[in-house]
């Protein structure tokens, strides 16, 4: 088993960057509107299906196929963030945040069962980033979509770490989503930055789901489960926290692995969630504290 | 007495009249099957394969039927039922492969006498008592059997590893692998409970390669079983692999290379792409032409369930009542095997094993197991 160890963490690594890119799409939006997008992991299972939808128009010669199509599907899932945005939260911006729970979670179960209807219920595999094949690290064979994954998630992650830090774009989105009153009165658009928020979202959600295809499938059903990963990586990152969000997602998946290959997957679970709620009880507003306000 | 005679003549050709305009009127079966949620994959091949026997009835039967989503949960599937019953008098009702609604379903049509045709393989659902139940599938204490004295008998395997799903499927699957196994006087090395939503295999491959598995076994869903399988060969485990009826699906060889399928086995009751009887090409072609997706068994054994009902509308049973009767005392040469029932309405008691070899995702039938329960 030790001979294993390599290849289980370069795994969990690779299954955490995914995981983070949703977990982070999810916190922008919760961050820019104070509610959570319940609909958040169907938008990771549709960047999933538009990536295999993209990947079959390209010839099948094409390399880095992944590569090729995931602006595009960065692109696509961005717009559905603005349609889902422009229905699933505008008309209900001044009302309690369960409505917008209410309202995405019926958005989610329409992307779904839409997706099942016109595509059809069978899993599909999404497009490699690289070619297939494998490279032996330390012993391990690792395979070459695995690394891929990693470098691209993790370019991904330090563009928005840039993007919100680095840019004047960012901290007006990080204005808005600190205090949006305040931020309206030094005439910040919020109504864009929101849209902003959702179109961000939304980009990395197809990120991620096109590097999920790949690897693990993806199937019409997938979204609940994604956004229960998200969810959780939030809970233990601290609600509201961009980056606590991220490195929840990275812990969930090393978690996961190392229990799971040390014990079994039932054990890896419980402990999972009996940990989460050891952390709510101790440390209620998460690893690396809440963002304030954000909680709805 | 002229009289007499023309008063009987007239009342003859009333009656024969009645008699055809009710041969010639149209029986319903409704398809109520989940189309959409997580069992959406199986019940389109459900709804498929009742659909394609529907729309071609035998001379002389006339059908009608509405398609109904029973989705995920038994208040659906009840509501659905509930309101076939009461709108078209059914004489029989293609039903879900999930066997949760079917526990629920079941006592509401056994009330009504109502038929259900199902490839469901929950055992319980025809362990009630009721007498409506008829599953043309073979149950785990058929397909299971197959595939533990597969791995053992002829694939020498005496260290195998069983990785199961948590939800019912895999229990119940898991359940009767150890089962056999046992009564083959083997011990697995490792048994793994999986939730469907796990992403990454590698820790349970990785264990079963600690333990010494000489074999996999496989009970998991479509999805999983595919991970688990191309994780399996990238690992480079070489170790053989039986799995569940889900690897047949040809939605599942879609999600890999050929290349990663060989030496692959899996149970099931039928394989359509793979046999080449000429009713059952002749089936799979229609099938891909109708729906433009492949046949799986699930398709094949709701189809023969259909066509079973329509032989028996054919051979006069015109009411729910007479189709139920029907069907548990005949006896029908289905496409994928001969359907009997048991007395509790388990009709199928076959099962094949399919093995990939690695160039083409078109397994190959290599054993067949008949009478496995022992009914023929």
């Amino acid at each position: 088993m030790i001979e294993a160890i390599p290849q289980l963490l370069v795994n969990a690594l690779a299954l955490g960057s995914t995981y983070a890119l949703a977990a982070l799409g999810f916190v922008l939006v919760i961050n820019a509107v104070g509610a959570v997008n319940f609909a958040h992991g169907e938008l990771v299972m549709l960047g999933g299906f538009v990536a295999v939808g993209l990947a079959a128009t390209l010839p099948e010669t094409a390399v880095l196929p992944g590569l090729i199509v995931l602006p595009g599907v960065m692109l696509a899932l961005a717009a559905v963030g603005l349609v889902l945005a422009l229905i699933g939260y505008a008309p209900l911006r001044r009302a309690p945040p369960v409505s917008v729970f209410i309202s995405t979670i019926a958005i989610g179960l329409i992307i779904q069962h839409a997706v099942t209807a016109g595509i059809g219920p069978e899993p599909r595999v999404g497009p490699p980033l690289i070619g297939t094949g494998s490279v032996e690290l330390f012993g391990a064979v690792i395979a070459r979509q695995q690394l891929a994954t990693i470098a691209v998630a993790g370019l991904l992650l330090v563009a928005v770490h840039a993007l919100l830090k680095h840019t004047r774009f960012g901290r007006r989105l990080r204005a808005a989503a600190q205090d949006p009153v305040m931020a309206r009165a030094i005439g910040i658009p919020v109504v864009l930055t929101t849209a902003a928020s959702f179109a961000m979202a939304g980009a990395l959600a197809g990120a991620a789901g096109l590097m999920l295809s790949n690897q693990y499938f993806v199937a019409p059903t997938d979204g609940a489960v994604l956004m229960l990963k998200a969810y959780v990586a939030t809970v233990i990152g601290g609600w509201g926290r961009v980056w606590g969000a991220a490195l929840g997602a990275f812990a969930i998946a090393a978690f996961e692995t190392v229990v799971a290959a040390s014990v079994s997957y039932l054990v890896a679970e419980v402990l999972l969630y009996v940990g989460v709620l050891a952390l709510l009880m101790l440390r209620p507003r998460g690893l690396f504290g809440e963002a304030e306000g954000r909680r709805a | 007495m002229s009289r007499l005679f023309h008063t009987l003549v007239a009342a003859l050709v009333v009656m024969v009249t009645a008699m055809a305009a009710r041969a010639a009127e149209p029986v319903s079966i409704p398809v109520l099957v989940p189309i959409t949620g997580f069992l959406a994959l199986e019940g389109t091949a459900q709804r498929n394969g009742a659909v394609l026997a529907l729309d071609t009835p035998p001379a002389g039967v006339s059908v009608t039927y509405e398609v109904s989503d029973t989705a995920t949960s038994p208040e659906v599937a009840v509501t659905a039922l509930r309101r076939a019953l009461d709108r078209f008098d059914p004489v029989a009702i293609a039903a879900p492969i999930f066997g949760t609604q079917m526990l629920a379903m079941a006592p509401i049509a056994n009330r009504a006498g109502v038929p259900l045709i199902t490839v469901s393989g929950t055992a319980k659902i025809t362990e009630l008592g009721h007498d409506v139940v008829f599953r043309f599938f073979p149950t785990d204490a058929v397909v299971k059997v197959a595939q533990a004295r597969y791995a053992v008998r002829e694939l020498g395997v005496k260290r195998p590893a069983i990785l199961y799903q948590t939800t019912a499927y895999g229990q119940s699957g898991h359940g009767h692998l150890v089962r056999t196994l046992a009564e083959l006087g083997i011990a697995p090395v490792l048994e793994e409970a999986i939730d469907p939503g796990i992403k990454d295999l590698l820790p349970a491959l990785e264990r079963a390669r600690a333990a010494g598995a000489d074999g996999l076994l496989l009970q998991l869903h479509s999805g999983p079983t595919a991970l688990a399988v191309r994780q399996a060969h990238g690992l480079g485990l070489g170790l053989p692999i039986v799995a569940g009826s889900a690897m047949h699906q040809p939605s599942t060889a879609a999600l890999l290379d050929p290349a990663a399928l060989k030496g692959v086995c899996a149970e099931t009751a039928s394989a359509p792409i793979a046999d080449a009887r000429p009713a059952v090409k002749a089936f799979a072609v229609a099938f891909e032409a109708r729906f433009g997706t492949k046949p799986d068994a699930f398709a094949l054994g709701q189809y023969d369930g259909v066509r079973m009902v329509l032989a028996a509308v054919a051979g006069g049973a015109r009411t729910a009542g007479a189709v139920r009767d029907w069907l548990a005392a005949n006896r029908y040469e289905g496409l994928a095997m001969s359907y009997v029932s048991d007395g509790t309405g388990n009709m199928a008691h076959d099962a094949i094993i399919v093995c990939y070899d690695g160039n083409s995702r078109v397994p190959r039938i290599v054993k067949r197991y008949d009478a496995v329960d022992g009914i023929r």
